[in-house]
Formats: structure tokens, C-alpha cells, sequence
């Protein structure tokens, strides 16, 4: 057990998975697999493993998905890191190949693969291009792929033990805000489900959904609420395929509120399928959603921090949902 | 030594037999160099070939070599802003080292005029120099990079994302390999409306792995598109050498693929650029299709911000923590430096006796003056409204804000 950051901890799941198994290959570009933490030895994945099977590629993502895909067709474990500039040029690949080869071959077809990719929308200042955090909502679309939002690291750590094991194709969203946060994470290998939400905090006035880079703010609102004698339900989604509507019609049962928060774009974004799934199963609720406005991440920290949701905006729409 | 072929100034000499009937000669080889090229060998010749750059004015000759200044010190200005002011919130990809090309590029395009007219010109991560090339607003670019209201995109657009139409610069494109096929895609359009408009495409060595790169020379070629690549070869794609993308040491050498003219031009001759570009926007003015040039060239800075550089001081050396297992040798850099495109282009104006020493410091020192007003000028200018990021989603209205619930 040790603080360790997100991308350490993370690299840290590879590293025994591909000790253990001497096939699995790391596919990359721009972002080479190496993480160092206080008081642990630095983690160089491609050093270690070599580049046979730790591969700098070209700036070519349909390769890197599409290697990726090939190499669990043929029963090789695969995972390739897409920083956030291409997560959406690999969307063929995994939309219409690996979501659907396991169905289309009957069954036939095994994909022990994870396409982690990068997503940002945190930093202001990078504007359009470069702020896309509404893949969420594109890639929890796609029938035949898992796709998990880890934000913390020690989920992101268990997340990627059950991702690598996992026979499916797994989307694995790594919110690039998050890059910087620190927690105790234990060093042995462990697994945590991929169709599972998490409750971080309970209450009985109001349920509160949020996930990925999200989630730090929607803390933080709830930590005020609860300041102000609120009991908040505070739910880390996790999981948005399978998403895990048992917990989250559970809490609204209890709480009758519901509050969703993205950083994703308002319409279809993640916290709408949440609505959905408990409206179908809860009487009496009272509804609300926070998300980015329907347009593209402005250049201007003025303009693009004025439409990123925050804990005020949290406290703000709680009040009004519960008061 | 960098990797580059000897195409260097001193190699070319002026032949006065030339001189009278320089045109038609130089037409007569331009059109064999471009026939032969289709064969991968002697388009590598090309820059010995065109005497263009010694046809133009001196006025000419003086605006590409204050192009290529007003780049450098936009880069130096700006990396020395990173540096020291910590209230400084911009920045950026730097062009320094690569400013001929640009400059080279731009100088043989219409970049005035109607819209419908000119040239237009699809940038990369990497803009700055291109913009500044392409005609755009200084004080309006570095208003924009540093997010005012009053810049070049109102403040929407950063760095990576910079554009102005009304010089026919379409814009900065923080992808790699998008931005080919709509350069292409422009050219296409041009040909259906039967203008001489040309476009070019500026993408670094990372553009040729993309699947991109195909389908763009492939329809150019298939298609004869007034279309010009040009293929700025600093040798490292984000941190990785190009050799790890890239089976060729001429990228250029893919041109043969599609049959048209591949040429690779030094990089950092601002007169060879030029020579290269001017036969490649002739070639396609006429008609005759695409042309791949490849820039042998480098960056002084590293990929992305100033890390290992110092304010006062050009270039970045050493280690970047970002790029942790491919890193560029410090020696590299310095050898590259000794071919510096500025020193080239103000030797070249020397020696034909454009300007003597005393005009070109006077030159920069103006040049230096207009960086500093521009950035002066930048700083005093208006951030941006909030609410106004809700608007230009639509041509009409703007959207509704669902940030609050």
C-alpha cells in the first residue's frame, strides 16, 4: 500500500498482468507507458517488456485500435493508450468491429482487448480539438463494448486488473483531469467489477449521479450540502455499460430526487440514460440535469470555465431540487 | 549534420547566360523536371533547377526575410512571455528553425484579394508561422493565443486552432491527418468552379503514417487537384523520430505511388522553398495536378511550451519530461542551429546585394519593435464575455446554457 497516482497505479495493473502473461502487448503514441510515485520504482513498461511488445506507433489511431482489436481475434491480450486528440479516430474500429464481431460470429469471436481513451475537457484553454470529454456519451452508445469511467485511482487500478481479464472488448475512459490526484492504493493485484456503481456518500434528501473527471466537483458540492444538513446521496457511476441501474433506482427509491451531472454535452449525455433508467422504475421522483451546453469547448478560460458544471452550480440546482 | 542533401545557397550560382532568356529555359526544365519526376530520381534536383526567387524584387526578397523574422521573434517573444511572466496564460507549438518554409510556401501564393480568389493555406498544430506567412493580423494573433475578446477568433479558437479567412489561411488543425483531406477537399471545389485558386496543406513527417495521407495524394493525384502538400520533415512527430513511423528517409519518395512530382527542398533556404513552391503552384494553376514537397527542416523548441528553454535565449535543449523514451540529442539541435534559416536568408540578401549588413539589422531591429507592440498591444485588449461561448455554435442565435439545472 502506497499514495500513488493515477497513471501509476494504472501502469502498475498492466505490469503484473503482463508479467504474468509473456503475449500482451501495450500499443501507444505520444504517451510513453512510464509512471513514477514516491518511494516506488519507476514503472517503464516499454523498457521492461520491450518494443516487440510495448510499440511507439505512428500518430494513426484506426492502427492503433485496429492492432489492437487484431491482436484479441487472435487470442493475444492487448491494450492501447489513445491520448485525447484521437479518441475519435478510432471510432470505427470500435464501433462497428469490435462491438459487434462477438455478435456477428455467433458467438465465436473472444476480444481480451482495452482501448483506453485519454479524455480532457478539464483544461481550460485547449478549445475544441483538444476538449473532447463527450466521448462518453458516444462510446457508452455502442452495443457488444463495456465502457467504464474509473475516478479515482484505486478504481482505476481494479478497473484495469478486470478489463485486461475480461473476454470483451472494454472501453476504458480515462479522464486526463484527473492525472494529478493522489490516494493509497494497495500494490498486490485486484479486481473491481465493471457493471458496478459506487455510493460515496449516503443519504436520504437527494440522490446526486456523476462520473469520471466529474466527480471531484460533484464531491465537493456534496461535502458543502452536507455542511448545510442535507443528506446527499453522492453516486460514482462508474460503469456506463452495463450501467448499474439496480443502485441507482435503489437510491432514488429512498431520496425521490435526482440530480445528474456531466461534463459531457446536455443532450444524450450520460446523466440522461441515467434519468431514464430510474423514471422507468421510480414513482414520484423529481428530476434534474447539469451537463456542458450543446457547444463545442471554447478557447477563452472566461468563456469555457463560465459553462464547465462546477460544485456551485451542483449546490445551487440541489437546493432547488430539494427545497 | 543534420540529414539534409546539399542544395545549399553556396552550391547554386547565378549563370548569367540565364539571365536574358531565364523564363522559357526555366519552363522548358520545369516541365522536364516534372515529367522525370514521375519517375522518383531527379525531382530531388528540383531546387537546382528553378531560379525563381532570384526573378523577384528586392522589395520581394526584403518581405520574405522580414516573414521570416516577424516569425522568429514571434516565437522568441512569446517562449521568453511563457517563461517569465506567470500571469501569461497562452501558448504554443513553436515554428522556430522552420520559419523558411512558411515563408517560403506563402511567398509564391496569392494571399490577397476576394475570397473567391485567393490561395488558401491548411495549417497544423504547429501555426504560428504559417499564420504569420499567410498574411494574418499579428497583433490580432497574439491577442488571440492569449485569449482576448478582440482576437483574431474572438477568443474561441487558442493556438491550435487559429484561422482567418480573409486571407485565405483556413486555419490551424490540432489533429494529424484530417486537415490533407480538406486541403484537398478545397482544391476539389476550386476545380468545379474553374477559379486558378490553389490550395495547400502544410502537415509535419507524423502525417505521413495516417491513413490520411493516402486517400489524400490518391484523389489529388486521381483527380488533378490544384493541390499542394507540403510535408514539413523536422524529424520528430510529437517526440518519436520519424523513423518510427516511417520506412523511407525521403517522405517524398511516396509521391511515386501516385505519379506526381515528389521534391525534397532544404527546409532552411527560404530561396529553395520558394523555388519549389513556385513550381508546384504553377504546375497546378495549369492544371497539371498535385505536387508532394518534402522540407527537410527542425524545430528549435521542443514539441509543445518552452520546456528546456531560457528567456533571452533561442532554442530548447536537453531533457523534456514529456518525452520520456524518445528525446532529441542536445547535439542534434545545435548542429541544426548552425543552419539557421534567418542566417540563410539574410546571407543570400548579402550576397546578391539586396541589402547590405547595416539594412538587415535595421530590418530586424523594426521587425523586433512591431513583435513588441503586437504583444503590447495583446495584453491590453479585453478577455472575452462568458455567456458569449453559448453563441457561433449556429449561424443564428446561440444555445441555451445547461450548466446551472
Amino acid at each position: 500500500m502506497a499514495r500513488k497516482s493515477w497513471m501509476y497505479a494504472v501502469l502498475e495493473a498492466v505490469q503484473a498482468e503482463m508479467r504474468k502473461d509473456k503475449s500482451m502487448v501495450w500499443l501507444f503514441e505520444l504517451t510513453p507507458p512510464v509512471a513514477s510515485t514516491p518511494g516506488k520504482p519507476v514503472i517503464n513498461l516499454e523498457k521492461e517488456f520491450g518494443r516487440i511488445r510495448v510499440n511507439n506507433t505512428g500518430i494513426d489511431e484506426m492502427w492503433m485500435a485496429g492492432a489492437t482489436l487484431g491482436c484479441g481475434l487472435a487470442g493475444v491480450k492487448a491494450v492501447t493508450y489513445i491520448p485525447y486528440q484521437g479518441n475519435g479516430m478510432c471510432f470505427q474500429m470500435i464501433q462497428n468491429h469490435a462491438g459487434k464481431l462477438r455478435h456477428m460470429t455467433g458467438g465465436d469471436a473472444a476480444m481480451p482487448i482495452v482501448f483506453i481513451l485519454e479524455m480532457t475537457g478539464q483544461t481550460p484553454g485547449f478549445a475544441g480539438q483538444h476538449s473532447d470529454y463527450e466521448i462518453d456519451t458516444y462510446y457508452a452508445h455502442i452495443p457488444g463494448v463495456k465502457t467504464v469511467i474509473p475516478s479515482t485511482p484505486a478504481d482505476a487500478k481494479g478497473m484495469m486488473v478486470s478489463a485486461i481479464r475480461d473476454p470483451n472488448p472494454v472501453v476504458y475512459l480515462y479522464p486526463a483531469g484527473l492525472r494529478d490526484m493522489m490516494e493509497e492504493v494497495p500494490d498486490e493485484q485486484y479486481t473491481t467489477p465493471l457493471d458496478k456503481a459506487a455510493i460515496r456518500t449516503e443519504g436520504s434528501d437527494i440522490t446526486i449521479v456523476g462520473s469520471g473527471g466529474g466527480m471531484p466537483e460533484v464531491l465537493k458540492a456534496a461535502t458543502q450540502l452536507q455542511g448545510s444538513g442535507m443528506k446527499v446521496e453522492t453516486i460514482d457511476l462508474r460503469c456506463f455499460k452495463p450501467m448499474d441501474t439496480e443502485t441507482l433506482v435503489k437510491s432514488v427509491q429512498k431520496t425521490k430526487r435526482l440530480l445528474t451531472v456531466d461534463q459531457s454535452y446536455y443532450t444524450l449525455c450520460p446523466g440522461a440514460e441515467v434519468i431514464a433508467r430510474v423514471a422507468e422504475n421510480v414513482d414520484g421522483a423529481r428530476f434534474k440535469r447539469i451537463a456542458f451546453p450543446d457547444a463545442p469547448p471554447p478557447a477563452s478560460p472566461e468563456m469555457f470555465l463560465w459553462m464547465r458544471p462546477n460544485a456551485d452550480h451542483i449546490v445551487k440546482a440541489a437546493s432547488q431540487l430539494v427545497g | 549534420m543534420p540529414e539534409t542533401r546539399d542544395i545549399s545557397p553556396e552550391t547554386q550560382t547565378e549563370n548569367p547566360v540565364l539571365s536574358a532568356n531565364r523564363r522559357t529555359f526555366l519552363k522548358g526544365l520545369a516541365g522536364a523536371g516534372a515529367a522525370i519526376s514521375l519517375t522518383g530520381t531527379l525531382a530531388r534536383a528540383n531546387g537546382e533547377i528553378g531560379f525563381w526567387a532570384k526573378d523577384l524584387s528586392n522589395d520581394q526578397l526584403i518581405e520574405m526575410y522580414r516573414t521570416i523574422l516577424r516569425i522568429r521573434w514571434h516565437e522568441r517573444t512569446q517562449a521568453d512571455k511563457m517563461l517569465t511572466d506567470p500571469g501569461y496564460r497562452g501558448y504554443n507549438h513553436f515554428y522556430a528553425g522552420q520559419e523558411a518554409v512558411a515563408t517560403g510556401v506563402c511567398a509564391a501564393l496569392n494571399n490577397k484579394g476576394k475570397f473567391e480568389e485567393l490561395d488558401v493555406v491548411y495549417s497544423t498544430h504547429r501555426p504560428s508561422g504559417h499564420a504569420i506567412a499567410k498574411g494574418v493580423d499579428l497583433k490580432k494573433m497574439v491577442a488571440e493565443m492569449d485569449f482576448r475578446a478582440t482576437g483574431l477568433n474572438r477568443g474561441y479558437a487558442a493556438e491550435m486552432h487559429i484561422s482567418d479567412k480573409s486571407v485565405g489561411f483556413l486555419g490551424a488543425d490540432g489533429m494529424i491527418g484530417p486537415g490533407l483531406v480538406m486541403a484537398a477537399g478545397s482544391a476539389f471545389g476550386f476545380r468545379a468552379r474553374g477559379s486558378k485558386q490553389v490550395s495547400v496543406v502544410f502537415g509535419g513527417d507524423g502525417t505521413y503514417a495516417t491513413p490520411a495521407f493516402h486517400g489524400t495524394l490518391n484523389n489529388a493525384a486521381l483527380l488533378k487537384l490544384p493541390f499542394i502538400y507540403v510535408l514539413e520533415n523536422n524529424l520528430y512527430h510529437q517526440y518519436a523520430h520519424y523513423s518510427y513511423s516511417c520506412p523511407m528517409k525521403d517522405i517524398a519518395d511516396a509521391a511515386r505511388t501516385y505519379r506526381i512530382p515528389g521534391v525534397v527542398v532544404d527546409g532552411q533556404d527560404v530561396m529553395q522553398v520558394y523555388n519549389a513552391a513556385r513550381e508546384a503552384v504553377e504546375r497546378a494553376r495549369a492544371g497539371e495536378g498535385p505536387t508532394l514537397i518534402e522540407a527537410k527542416t527542425y524545430r528549435y523548441y521542443n514539441h509543445w511550451g518552452a520546456p528546456g528553454a531560457k528567456a533571452g535565449e533561442l532554442g530548447a535543449f536537453g531533457y523534456d519530461p514529456l518525452a520520456i523514451t524518445s528525446f532529441r540529442p542536445e547535439r542534434e539541435v545545435r548542429a541544426w542551429m548552425t543552419r539557421d534559416p534567418v542566417d540563410i536568408s539574410r546571407n543570400t540578401l548579402i550576397r546578391w546585394g539586396v541589402v547590405d549588413q547595416a539594412r538587415a539589422t535595421a530590418i530586424e531591429t523594426a521587425v523586433r519593435a512591431e513583435v513588441a507592440d503586437a504583444f503590447d498591444w495583446a495584453s491590453r485588449q479585453p478577455l472575452c464575455k462568458p455567456e458569449d461561448g453559448l453563441k457561433n455554435v449556429f449561424v443564428e442565435g446561440s444555445v441555451p446554457a445547461r450548466q446551472f439545472g
